[in-house]
């Protein structure tokens, strides 16, 4: 075999994968953990951090003082949005963190709906 | 007359009987002699026989050497052109699913927030499980491994490890230490221990844990791996031993249909970079305890960033020589928000704040940031949160 120097590869990509860090669970459901979902550390969070994987901690170190949103706490983290949620999840089944959803937006109505309706009923009221 | 003819007749019979006597002397004298000659001719034979089976012999000793010393040269040789051949392609592969790992980092990053991240993320495990193997058969054929350039806290090259078997969610690390790995090192205790975590995986009961921990003893660092399966016989740790020391390097012919890749990739690797791997213990559930010992050229005691994180740590608040801004700030840099007391100042503009070498993609990641920031105030400026928030409130 030919013994020439050979040119070593770098590897670039994250030692720990995203997967690793979520442990394989799945995404929460999709209205769960939304960008502007706020969240803060419980009470009690504090006395588990020992045990947290780095990632749930810095999380926590996060949300310590006060909520901040999902957005905000995936743009410290520097983990995707999805990550930082299946975390927040397990965080929040664990009993480490709240979360408060956002105001839900009013729904919107159909305009046309609404016009026939009003339509019907002057139909038939006569106005 | 009768006593005459008596007479007679004894003298005739005496005569015969020497006669006869004379006779057979004779012949069994010519008998012996010619008994000995031919004795003397088949010893003179026998001998030349034995002489020429002696040379037989050698000659077959020297025949049989040849033909060992050729079988090993063309095995020799046929391993050589194997393993220059699978080196080709496993250094293909090597880089391929390495570059793949880093491509699906990214994509995994874009699309974050999209519900497609669980299935990247599964797409990501089995990439994960293909560069190890890549990794593995690059090893057998004497390419060099993939290097990391930082170096990284023992927890993380574990966990690295544990992405990369199958069924990695039963391996339990069991707690967190402040040892390092040096950047040189990373790839190839990582690589070590996922294939013994493998094997501790592929050994015992789908669904029992696999638990590691660390231990520091003397000048030595040591990975643990408990494992709940069915423990080795005296043979088979003895042939193990001897795979993982590296004093048997099995041919990649002799490595059979389902190629056991594991040990020898594990023995060529302590080798190479200078640990030990022992798997003679027993676990304390009665499995295979394996033991990574790492001397202490391997490894540091200080704390290391995490993986994500390019600066240094800085965590209390208001640093005041280092840093010439009086923002709290994360690991990664970023201006920390001090909670609701002060949102407006939790994502400052960029103009202000003067961060020193950002690079391009950290701006996106800012921009998204603070555009969400922005949301985000106005979304708690809009709800006058200094009022008691309720939710959904219709008192207004």
């Amino acid at each position: 075999m030919s013994d020439e120097p050979e040119e070593e590869l770098e590897l670039t990509s994250s030692l720990v994968p995203f997967f690793v860090i979520t442990n394989g669970r799945s995404l929460p459901p999709e209205h769960a953990y939304g960008h502007t979902t706020l969240v803060s550390a419980s009470e009690h969070a504090a006395t588990t951090v020992r045990t947290l994987t780095p990632e749930a901690r810095q999380v926590l170190d996060l949300v310590m003082d006060g909520f901040l949103s999902v957005a905000e706490v995936a743009a410290h983290t520097r983990l995707p949005l999805g990550v930082v949620r299946i975390l927040l999840a397990e965080m929040e089944d664990g009993g480490l963190i709240i979360a408060r959803k956002p105001v839900p937006r009013a729904e919107r109505v159909d305009r046309e709906v609404l016009n026939a309706v009003l339509d019907g009923l002057r139909a038939r009221f006569g106005a | 007359m009768n006593r005459d003819a008596l007479v007679w007749c004894l003298v005739v019979v005496a005569a015969l009987g020497v006669a006869a006597t004379v006779v057979l002397s004779r012949r069994a004298k010519a008998i012996a002699a010619n008994k000995d000659r031919s004795e003397a001719a088949l010893t003179q034979r026998l001998s030349e026989a034995d002489g020429r089976l002696a040379t037989l012999r050698a000659e077959l000793h020297q025949h049989r050497t040849d033909h060992a010393k050729t079988i090993q040269e063309a095995e020799e040789a046929a391993e050589d052109s194997t393993k220059a051949v699978l080196k080709g392609s496993a250094r293909f592969l090597q880089s391929l699913a390495a570059e793949q790992l880093a491509l699906l980092e990214e994509i995994q990053r874009k699309y974050g927030g999209h519900s497609v991240l669980g299935d990247l993320l599964e797409v990501g495990h089995a990439n994960a499980q293909m560069a190890r193997k890549a990794q593995g058969i690059a090893v057998m054929c004497g390419a060099p491994l993939g290097r990391r350039s930082r170096a990284a806290s023992v927890y993380d090259v574990v966990r690295s490890a544990q992405g990369q078997i199958r069924n990695f969610r039963r391996v339990e690390i069991m707690q967190q230490t402040g040892f390092a790995l040096k950047a040189s090192a990373v790839s190839p205790v990582a690589l070590a221990v996922a294939e013994l975590l493998d094997n501790a995986a592929s050994f015992s009961q789908q669904g029992s844990p696999i638990e590691v921990t660390f231990q520091r003893v003397q000048k030595n660092l040591c990975i643990v791996i408990d494992d709940a399966g069915v423990g080795m016989n005296d043979e088979e740790r003895q042939k193990a031993t001897a795979l993982l020391s590296g004093q048997y390097r099995p041919r990649l012919s002799q490595l059979g249909n389902q190629p056991k890749f594991g040990f020898p990739v594990i023995g060529l690797l302590s080798q190479q970079y200078g640990f030990r791997v022992d798997v003679t213990g027993v676990s304390r559930y009665g499995g295979v305890r394996a033991v990574v010992l790492l001397p202490e050229e391997l490894w540091t005691e200080e704390e290391t960033a995490p993986v994500n994180e390019a600066q240094p740590v800085v965590e209390q608040p208001g640093v005041p020589a280092a840093r010439p801004e009086p923002v709290a700030r994360t690991a990664g840099g970023l201006p920390r928000r001090g909670a609701r007391q002060v949102p407006i100042a939790s994502v400052p503009d960029q103009d202000t704040v003067g961060l020193p070498h950002v690079p391009a993609e950290e701006d996106a990641g800012r921009a998204a940031g603070r555009s969400l920031g922005a949301f985000q105030r106005g979304t708690l400026s809009g709800r006058n949160l200094s009022a008691a928030p309720s939710e959904g409130s219709d008192d207004t």
